[in-house]
């Protein structure tokens, strides 16, 4: 019998302990979470090897043999076991609350001097706002990537403008849901410089699986510099930023070769855009529904005429014409 | 000697003479309903027609309203057609109602299942054949589903198709197969099992049924709706994705509705049964822990239920009626629906729990030739998992934007209920201990349920804690969960259900053989494909998606290949169960040797299921004890001195 537990504990150690179930850790929050994940891992382990042991050494030991019309003991309970199993997961998940309270209330702390960072959902596309940082026409800096500087804890006020949508970096371990009409928060301390992958998690429509969007954390001095580099190109707008937003706001829809970009929810770029011109681009972009390429839907975002500034419009319309080759 | 008896009661409700000319037409049957339905649609499809042009709205074929007119009207057309209103409708009207009034009781053919029948043991199968073939469907929509997975990338169908295909397969696992299959299951036995002649209210019982396939041929018919067909909305039919979607999202509202009458009209039935129609001497501390479990689920089920029916009413007159419950531009709130929706459908968690649990309790104690360890705790902690699942709903919700000081008294609550849900499987594990243990099919869907279940109740351990739900919500992890819970827990019970009692129903053995090798495949092939899925929803890879990032297209494959098999394990299952319920061997009444009353009788039972009421005088699990006996039945009764004697 404890051979047969020690020998199942052992084996559910070595897949709890030695399999690599979390992702990296890129976050303050993120070693809260893990040290909560590996305390109920083990409480889980110990549960389990316990059942799965006593299973197997029942089945083993306890068979009865071809042909046989005995009976088992008569045995209709034991009231002192019967405690004690009432009693001790009693222990074990209110020690488990607890723990989960205490680290929640951790990872959730905001400390004074936090950056905020609005972050907003929409069908299928996710944009972040910087308000604290201007850009030209004194607008806050908006983008379609995330980039924060490290070992700055940033407070995400998180909305949608149309459906749910839920926003996750599986490296920082936290998510909150975007819901219109609602600002919901989450708190984020990124420790790990790196590229990271924002992912959708809830079900949005059409293009959820691929509304996804990218998380840069840099060192502060980087940070600035990439700061400054967006009001420049805010600024003056031009063909290789628009490229760059490209990417980051539109290739998760739509395919365009020049930028490496395969999203299918809208229609391939490399083909609607052969013999358009500027005018067509732009109101394709700020004013989606005008003209619904054949067998697609009405699903593109109006909003980008004011994301985006008159110059990163501009520079955004000069690429894409550039790398289909129109405009002529 | 038995037989003999049978055959009085047979004769004595033989059916109504066969109709001639015009009355096949108008008396209850298909024939009816052939003219009864299209009926419907045309007056329903006026009533829309008439009312938009009296009210000047354009344009006047609009196809919501007509499909919420449709999806009411005809299927009750389709009702009065087979018959399900004749006997009230006779009464009420003050005609004289039927004399031949049992002709609808019992099946003599297998046509007899085709009718409105009141007996409870033709509307358990019933109830599980119509079950299995939901449970087939929605299971070939997981296998369209695993095969887009098996790469990253799209390859079989658009992602509109994929959302379609999970949305249609939950909604139907949840409310055509697993709910309705213990439903089945408790119908044929509970009567049985307490010793009553038939359910409380036979007429309603055949009512409840037949509103099952109509809730599912809705489900499925949405895919038939045009412009984006199925509703693709999850079957959580969260807000104001659903409010949004195509027409096809209103056959979900719908089918739930007549899904979730049939529910709350069997739960009433089931209540008042147990409550009333005791044998002698069952009080209900000797009832069989089946008997407290469905009596548990069946008070889930009325006092849960009416909010997932409202929660699809609410979006469907937002959608219909232009009502703002859920829309925040005009003071909706968003958040209120997955209140309403989980206020149901976590209680609707332990409505698909609960019977299985009863199941595995009957199963083990009888396979292990034991008493069912800790009896009374057993019937205790399922009422505390009935209290207690009316608390814990929010835990769905820990990253949805609710206030945030709900998360943990619902977090202490859902960790909490883990306690009684553990008294459970221990004392399933200590009945084993010192038994006797006969490893057949159902024993083996037992014992797999026990591991399997308790892998979910410990992964659900971590959900209930709200960091780590807060990383694992809406991922893999939830769908390993979820499965854990549902298959390794539900549906293996269903298995262990139907292979126990299907002597007892058919009068014929499955293939035993066939069986193991049925749950072999099962066990492996549900581990390999739900198993990973942890780690990769850990490792980031969210929950509903038809496309995922390319680090997890080897998991992937391997999931999908196993799926593959379990899948292709169904056929097992489903060759044994026809061809053993056409050549099996004929069944002894009691080929388990079990106490409880249902297998005192012949397989299958008579009609009337006892020739006469039993007296019930013990526990229904002394195995192993002396001279104990659960009841006494006709013929037994001149046994029963004597040995009390001996015992004196």
């Amino acid at each position: 019998m404890t051979l047969v537990g020690v020998a199942v504990g052992a084996a559910l150690a070595v897949v709890a302990v030695f399999i690599p179930w979390l992702p990296d850790a890129a976050s303050e929050q993120a070693g809260i979470v893990d040290s909560v994940y590996w305390v109920v891992t083990i409480i889980c382990v110990v549960i389990f090897a316990l059942v799965a042991g006593v299973s197997v050494y029942a089945v083993y030991k306890f068979r009865a043999p071809p042909g046989d019309m005995d009976d088992g003991s008569p045995i209709h309970g034991h009231t002192g076991i019967e405690i004690v199993w009432t009693l001790i997961p009693t222990i074990l998940v209110t020690a488990i609350a607890i723990y989960s309270g205490v680290a929640l209330a951790q990872a959730e702390d905001v400390p004074s001097d936090h950056r905020v960072i609005a972050v907003t959902g929409e069908q299928f596309a996710w944009t972040f706002t910087y308000p604290d940082i201007e850009v030209e026409g004194g607008r806050p800096l908006t983008t379609g990537e995330l980039v924060v500087p490290v070992d700055q804890t940033v407070e995400f006020e998180i909305t949608s403008k149309d459906v749910i949508h839920s926003f996750w970096v599986p490296e920082w371990r936290m998510k909150q849901d975007a819901v219109q009409g609602v600002t919901t928060r989450t708190v984020v301390k990124p420790t790990k410089i790196g590229e990271y992958d924002v992912v959708c998690t809830e079900l949005c429509g059409l293009g959820h699986a691929t509304m996804r969007s990218r998380a840069r954390v840099l060192s502060m001095a980087d940070f600035q510099a990439w700061v400054e580099e967006q009001q420049r190109l805010a600024r003056e707008g031009g063909a290789v930023q628009g490229k760059e937003l490209f990417t980051q706001q539109c290739g998760s829809c739509h395919t365009l070769a020049d930028a490496g970009t395969t999203g299918e929810v809208g229609p391939d770029l490399d083909e609607a855009l052969q013999g358009v011109d500027a005018d067509f681009v732009m109101e394709s972009i700020v004013d989606p529904s005008a003209s619904i390429a054949e067998g697609y839907e009405d699903a593109m975002p109006d909003n980008f005429g004011e994301v985006f500034t008159e110059p990163q419009l501009e520079g955004l319309v000069e690429y894409l014409l550039q790398a289909t080759g129109g405009g002529n | 000697m038995a037989v003999d008896v049978h055959a009085e009661h047979t004769t004595a409700h033989a059916p109504p003479p066969p109709r001639r000319g015009m009355q096949r037409l108008t008396g209850p049957g298909w024939l009816r309903v052939l003219w009864t339905m299209p009926l419907g649609w045309v007056f329903a499809t006026l009533l829309v027609i008439g009312a938009r042009s009296a009210m000047g709205f354009e344009p006047l074929w609009e196809l919501q309203v007509l499909i919420v007119a449709w999806t009411v009207v005809v299927p009750l057309a389709f009702l009065a057609g087979i018959g399900g209103f004749d006997y009230w409708a006779y009464w009420i009207s003050g005609k004289p109602t039927r004399p031949e009034d049992h002709s609808g009781h019992g099946a003599r053919t297998w046509r007899d299942y085709f009718r409105v029948n009141t007996d409870h043991k033709v509307i358990g199968i019933q109830y599980l054949v119509t079950t299995v073939f939901f449970f087939v469907a929605a299971g070939l929509m997981a296998m369209f589903m695993r095969a887009e997975l098996a790469r990253p990338g799209m390859q079989y169908v658009d992602t509109n198709t994929f959302n379609g295909l999970f949305s249609v397969h939950a909604s139907l696992m949840i409310f055509l197969f697993i709910i309705p299959a213990f439903a089945g299951l408790g119908n044929y036995v509970i009567p049985l099992m307490i010793g009553a002649p038939d359910m409380a209210f036979p007429r309603l019982n055949a009512l409840s049924f037949w509103l099952l396939p109509i809730a599912g041929l809705i489900m499925l018919s949405s895919y038939l709706v045009p412009d984006g067909g199925a509703f693709a909305a999850g079957w959580t039919n969260y807000v104001p994705l659903a409010v949004n979607q195509a027409d096809g999202n209103l056959m979900f509202q719908m089918g739930v509705q007549w899904a979730g009458a049939s529910s709350i009209m069997t739960a009433l039935n089931f209540l008042v049964t147990i409550i009333t129609m005791r044998a002698p001497g069952m009080t209900f501390w000797r009832m069989p822990l089946l008997v407290w479990a469905n009596f548990a689920t069946s008070t889930l089920v009325v006092l849960a239920t009416p909010f997932v029916a409202g929660s699809q009413f609410f979006i469907m007159f937002d959608r219909v009626l232009h009502t703002n419950f859920f829309n925040p531009e005009l003071g909706g709130d968003i958040i209120a629906y997955q209140h309403i929706f989980w206020f149901y459908s976590h209680p609707a968690v332990y409505i698909m729990m609960l019977p299985g649990f009863g199941i595995a309790s009957e199963v083990i104690s009888v396979f292990a030739r034991k008493p069912i360890f800790g009896y009374r705790l057993m019937a205790l902690s399922l009422m505390a998992i009935l209290i207690l699942g009316f608390s814990v709903w929010a835990h769905h919700m820990f990253v949805s934007g609710m206030q945030p000081w709900i998360r943990i008294p619902m977090m202490v609550t859902t960790l909490v209920i883990a306690v009684p849900t553990g008294i459970k499987v221990f004392s399933w594990l200590a009945t084993l201990w010192e038994g006797r243990l006969h490893f057949k099919t159902p024993m083996l869907f037992a014992l797999g349920f026990v591991s399997m279940f308790v892998i979910g109740g410990l992964s659900g351990i971590y959900l209930g804690s709200i960091p780590i739900d807060i990383h694992a919500s809406d991922t893999y992890f939830v769908v390993a969960h979820i499965h854990y819970v549902l298959f390794g827990g539900s549906l293996f019970t269903i298995f262990a259900g139907i292979y126990y009692w299907f002597p007892k129903m058919t009068g014929r053995m499955y293939n035993e053989r066939l069986g193991q090798i049925h749950f072999w495949l099962t066990f492996v092939g549900f581990n390999v494909t739900f198993f990973p899925m942890h780690w990769v929803g850990l490792q980031g890879m969210p929950r509903r998606v038809a496309d995922y990032s390319p680090e997890f297209g080897n998991w992937n494959l391997v999931i999908s290949i196993a799926s593959f098999g379990l899948g292709a394990s169904t056929i097992v299952f489903l060759y044994n169960m026809i061809v053993s319920w056409r050549r099996g061997e004929p069944a002894p009444s009691n080929p388990w040797r079990a106490l409880t009353l249902e297998w005192q009788v012949s397989s299958p039972p008579p009609v009337f299921n006892f020739d006469e009421i039993p007296q019930v005088v013990g526990s229904p699990y002394e195995y192993g004890v002396r001279g104990a006996r659960h009841a006494v039945l006709n013929g037994d009764r001149a046994e029963v001195e004597p040995r009390e004697k001996v015992e004196a």
